[in-house]
């Protein structure tokens, strides 16, 4: 096992959300890709919150989110070594694995339940955001920058990242040209990695 | 470039997954021509990032416990690019095969003959027309995850995976069949009779929870055994995995199962048999 300096206890655990969590989480994430089992017991710790949030966000049924959370974790454990920093923060990779995961769930049943999801999803868009949110800066922040959208650019944002759907649903759900929304979503990431200071 | 501009406009719904698996290969293949293009989709993706840490909720505590405990029984893949992409797709394009043409068949059940009947036309699989399942015939046997006990190291049992394959899909005697899997899925089997061995790959099975995973079974006359747990799917394809040790009347089954396995594909009577192959 490879041992790792814990002797900063807030270098050791911090929050995916402070700044400092992405390059720990790197660390971390190559002392998971050696079998570093403690490393992956931190990286667990975390992550798990941000991954499950997501997911259930998306998925919605709690214990389907539960399988999904444990299939991405797992993935993070088997996949850490191709994990390569230069592509991109380990929390994006992380982030990006779990949505992925979590809307291809939604989509393998999403024939079944389409009508339910659309009732639920239409109904809770940005609200949601604002209120499932405890009060964390973070939370804030992401709240703040999701508000400084257009209403076009939120809804199709909301609906496709939190909501699972594609953009060709998104557009049909909103009543727009599919060509505008796919528009408006890049204008919309690009608004919100500018507000929220992402450095790219 | 018109083709370019329209392909880029995917960007946004590339990086919040809100794209269709044939929209998400396109942009894929543009991604790999296009630097700025790669980066931006990094950028956007730190965006989004965020949206998903507002969204945290504290899963159940159980939860890790059951995460650490799978972790240590999963085996990590290796870094760098995924090894042998010619096996990762399925590498009839790639193997020199033409010595004997390959024959596609539908799979039908007939029994497997071994050294006293000459194989001829009863060698033909056919696929038992029953739409849901697809028939093919085979056997397997253990293969290298589970029989090398993670003794060698992952190097090594590529090659030698890749060696064993190459051997079937080289045997002259080697014949090609596939099928449709019931849940969804297509599995393409090449046998070699007289090696008493098949190459088993499947494209496109319907995804799992990772606490499931796909078993391959022999089952027949010499009793039922566990060829091996399928490994996780790489760009929608299965395997290969070679199965050995075929015998007369064996089928070949597949069945979804808890990822650790299990003991007997009999003994979990409401697991569905998702292809049901007859030699």
């Amino acid at each position: 096992m490879t041992a790792i300096d814990r002797s900063d206890p807030d270098r050791a655990r911090p929050s995916a959300a402070e700044p400092g969590a992405a390059a720990d989480l790197t660390t971390y994430l190559r002392l998971v890709a050696r079998g570093d089992a403690d490393a992956f017991d931190t990286v667990y710790d975390q992550v798990a919150a941000t991954v499950f949030g997501i997911v259930r966000r998306v998925v919605r049924d709690p214990a389907q989110s539960e399988e999904v959370t444990q299939d991405v974790l797992l993935e993070v454990w088997r996949n850490a070594a191709k994990f390569d920093p230069g592509r991109g923060s380990a929390t994006a990779w992380v982030m990006t694995l779990a949505h992925r995961r979590a809307v291809d769930r939604v989509r393998s049943v999403q024939k079944e339940s389409e009508r339910e999801r659309r009732t639920a999803v239409a109904d809770v868009p940005f609200d949601e955001v604002a209120e499932a949110v405890e009060s964390s800066l973070e939370r804030e922040r992401v709240r703040r920058c999701l508000g400084s959208l257009t209403e076009l650019q939120r809804e199709s944002v909301t609906l496709a990242y939190y909501g699972g759907y594609t953009y060709s649903q998104v557009a049909s759900l909103l009543g727009v040209p599919g060509g505008t929304i796919k528009t408006r979503m890049r204008d919309a990431l690009i608004r919100l990695r500018d507000c929220l200071g992402v450095a790219s | 470039m018109r083709h370019t501009r329209d392909v880029h406009t995917l960007a946004g719904p590339y990086a919040m997954d809100a794209i269709s698996p044939p929209d998400r290969a396109r942009f894929d293949r543009h991604l790999a021509r296009c630097e700025d293009c790669a980066r931006e989709i990094a950028s956007l993706r730190e965006a989004t990032a965020r949206l998903a840490a507002a969204a945290a909720v504290s899963p159940p505590p159980a939860l890790k416990a059951r995460v650490m405990a799978a972790a240590a029984a999963t085996r990590q893949r290796p870094p760098g690019p995924e090894p042998e992409p010619a096996l990762g797709t399925w590498p009839l394009r790639t193997w020199p095969l033409r010595t004997r043409p390959l024959r596609t068949q539908p799979f039908r059940t007939r029994p497997l003959r071994t050294r006293q009947g000459r194989p001829t036309p009863s060698r033909r699989l056919v696929m038992a027309a029953s739409a849901v399942a697809a028939a093919a015939a085979v056997a397997a046997a253990v293969v290298f995850g589970v029989s090398s006990g993670g003794m060698r190291d992952q190097l090594s049992q590529a090659q030698a995976r890749s060696q064993q394959v190459a051997a079937v899909l080289t045997a002259r005697d080697a014949t090609m069949m596939t099928g449709a899997v019931r849940g969804g899925g297509t599995v393409t089997i090449v046998m070699s009779h007289s090696m008493r061995e098949l190459v088993f790959t499947a494209a496109a099975l319907h995804a799992l929870p990772a606490s499931r995973g796909y078993e391959l079974w022999l089952i027949g006359p010499a009793g039922d055994r566990a060829v091996i747990m399928l490994p996780p799917a790489r760009h929608g394809m299965t395997g290969p995995v070679v199965a050995s040790g075929l015998r007369p009347g064996d089928h070949l089954a597949l069945t979804a199962e808890p990822a650790s396995g299990a003991a007997h594909p009999a003994g979990r009577p409401t697991t569905p048999m998702m292809l049901d192959v007859v030699l």
